[in-house]
């Protein structure tokens, strides 16, 4: 399926509400929908009626040792009801440990026992929401003494033993490729091309020695000429340009996109014999 | 290292005042020491519930300035760690640490109440209002009302200082006034009205009625107390001046009995 989207944001209601615009859908944050009431809830219901949506969470911590909360897989429930997605992502992290949430991506250990946790938690959100989850790769700055198997490896035999699906970050394998040091092709040629539900594309910040994963900058060469072939490799898979902070215009982010369109034409058009 | 423990001792890393090294953290290939490589993680965490608070707490860090308010806030982070998923429920004991740490400027603690209340207004659950229309219909219906209830976004609290003015200032980013105890403690109700938070100061008699509303007093025993209370005051006028008003602002909810 040929199709880009935006990640859907506050500063850009209006845009979509007064005009159709350009993109097949919208990636919206589930936890800044997962309350009880009010505008934000009100405006969902009005873009809703206007794009397809994808809902993309950041809380579900999917690797906490402790399991999932189970409240917070109840709104995210009630929410996908409401919004009626066409996929439910998160990211393959985990946020905190008893009772404490730390608000961030934390990486996991690419371990046995942590895929045995990381798999009975998907089991779980799975038969609770009654569709396959898809999760993201994070980006990350440390890695584990503990690790026994690469991250891709890791990845490949989730989706072996739930049947969930993978919302490639593209940025976020460049970065992490790039804080520890491996091929971000051998992580791409890892992974099991039918299970690529979604690619993300985004900016970052370069320190030098390091990377982080900002979201506040517009994708970098880098980033593009690896979805080139993350295209080549995987085919055409969703995709759409995910910006959290230093939000600009949204003709903006529609440019970014357009970069994607072209890449990916270009990239498809080569994979079909004339 | 077994995953249980492997991510105690991270989050314990988070949670501590200072990062350490890790034996648990892999050789960095760029030569990072595993302290600088926790401390991005240990840096995001406070970063990110500083935003919080003061995208929250807005008018409150515009008062004592953004500065003052950056120290308390990153004092309180190491005090109070995260406990909510939803990273907006984060700082509902800060204004109570306002007041712990600024005691001879309890206005502050008063300010941060109204920011935090009007923000629990903005996302709080929705409920259709009770229109004068549609309560005149019950009426002619012959329907018997026994019961008001109030829409769930509706909160009551009392100040003591001149609270309400310096927020309009700060809301109005005009120079506040000079912080002044009330002569008696003011009531505010915070609602919110179709999308919008609203604030009001009350008189006694109308934080009287709201509250027994809240408590969920029948009509017939609110009046009854109210003609308790205030036995110099015609009650059936002033209720029903009280329900004109009420019905203006949306606070009653269309869910009756």
């Amino acid at each position: 399926m040929f199709s880009f989207g935006l990640g859907l944001r506050t500063q850009h209601y209006h845009d979509f509400l007064n005009t159709q615009q350009p993109v097949d859908w919208l990636e919206i944050l589930s936890d800044n929908y997962m309350i009880d009431g009010g505008k934000p809830l009100m405006m969902l219901d009005k873009i809703r009626e206007l794009y397809p949506m994808v809902m993309h969470g950041v809380s579900l911590s999917i690797g906490s040792v402790n399991g999932i909360d189970k409240s917070y897989l109840k709104k995210l429930k009630a929410l996908e009801q409401r919004v009626q997605p066409m996929w439910v992502s998160d990211h393959l992290c985990w946020s905190g440990v008893h009772g404490r949430n730390m608000h961030d991506l934390l990486p996991l250990p690419f371990t046995h026992e942590a895929l045995k946790v990381v798999t009975r938690n998907i089991h779980q959100a799975q038969d609770a929401l009654q569709r396959p989850l898809v999760l993201e790769n994070v980006s990350s700055y440390l890695e584990f003494e503990s690790s026994e198997m690469y991250e891709w490896e890791f990845l490949s035999a989730l989706c072996r033993s739930t049947g969930c699906k993978l919302l490639l970050d593209i940025n976020n394998i460049y970065v992490s490729a790039f804080n520890h040091g491996f091929s971000a092709c051998d992580y791409m040629q890892g992974l099991p091309a039918e299970s690529i539900a979604q690619f993300h594309l985004a900016g970052h910040q370069n320190n030098g020695d390091h990377m982080i994963d900002t979201h506040d900058h517009p994708v970098c060469d880098g980033v593009w000429e690896l979805y080139r072939k993350a295209v080549k490799h995987f085919g055409f898979v969703p995709t759409m340009i995910e910006r959290d902070d230093n939000i600009p215009p949204l003709e903006d982010l529609l440019s970014e996109l357009n970069i994607a369109r072209n890449i990916a034409s270009e990239e498809i058009n080569q994979r079909v014999p004339s | 290292m077994k995953l249980e423990e492997l991510q105690n001792q991270f989050q314990n890393q988070l949670l501590a005042q200072n990062c350490q090294d890790a034996g648990w953290v892999a050789d960095s290939s760029k030569g990072l020491s595993s302290e600088f490589r926790l401390s991005i993680y240990h840096n995001a965490y406070r970063v990110r519930l500083a935003e919080t608070l003061l995208d929250t707490f807005e008018h409150t860090a515009n008062y004592i300035t953004v500065e003052l308010f950056e120290t308390l806030a990153y004092a309180y982070i190491e005090k109070h760690p995260s406990t909510d998923t939803n990273l907006g429920m984060y700082g509902q004991h800060f204004p109570d640490y306002l007041k712990q740490e600024l005691p001879s400027c309890q206005e502050v603690f008063e300010i941060g109440m109204m920011d935090w209340l009007l923000r629990r207004a903005f996302d709080g659950p929705d409920s259709l209002p009770l229109t004068k229309h549609k309560l005149e219909s019950i009426v002619a219906s012959g329907t018997d009302i026994s019961l008001l209830k109030l829409v769930p976004t509706v909160y009551l609290y009392t100040q003591q200082w001149n609270s309400l003015d310096i927020w309009h200032a700060v809301n109005q980013d005009i120079a506040t006034p000079k912080a002044i105890t009330l002569p008696e403690p003011m009531t505010v109700m915070i609602w919110r009205k179709e999308t919008s938070p609203h604030f009001r100061s009350l008189s006694y008699i109308e934080t009287k009625a709201v509250e027994l509303l809240q408590s969920g007093q029948s009509i017939e025993s609110l009046c009854e107390i109210l003609s308790e209370q205030f036995p110099d005051l015609d009650i059936a006028t002033e209720f029903g001046q009280l329900l004109a008003h009420w019905l203006d602002d949306q606070i009653l909810s269309s869910n009756i009995d």
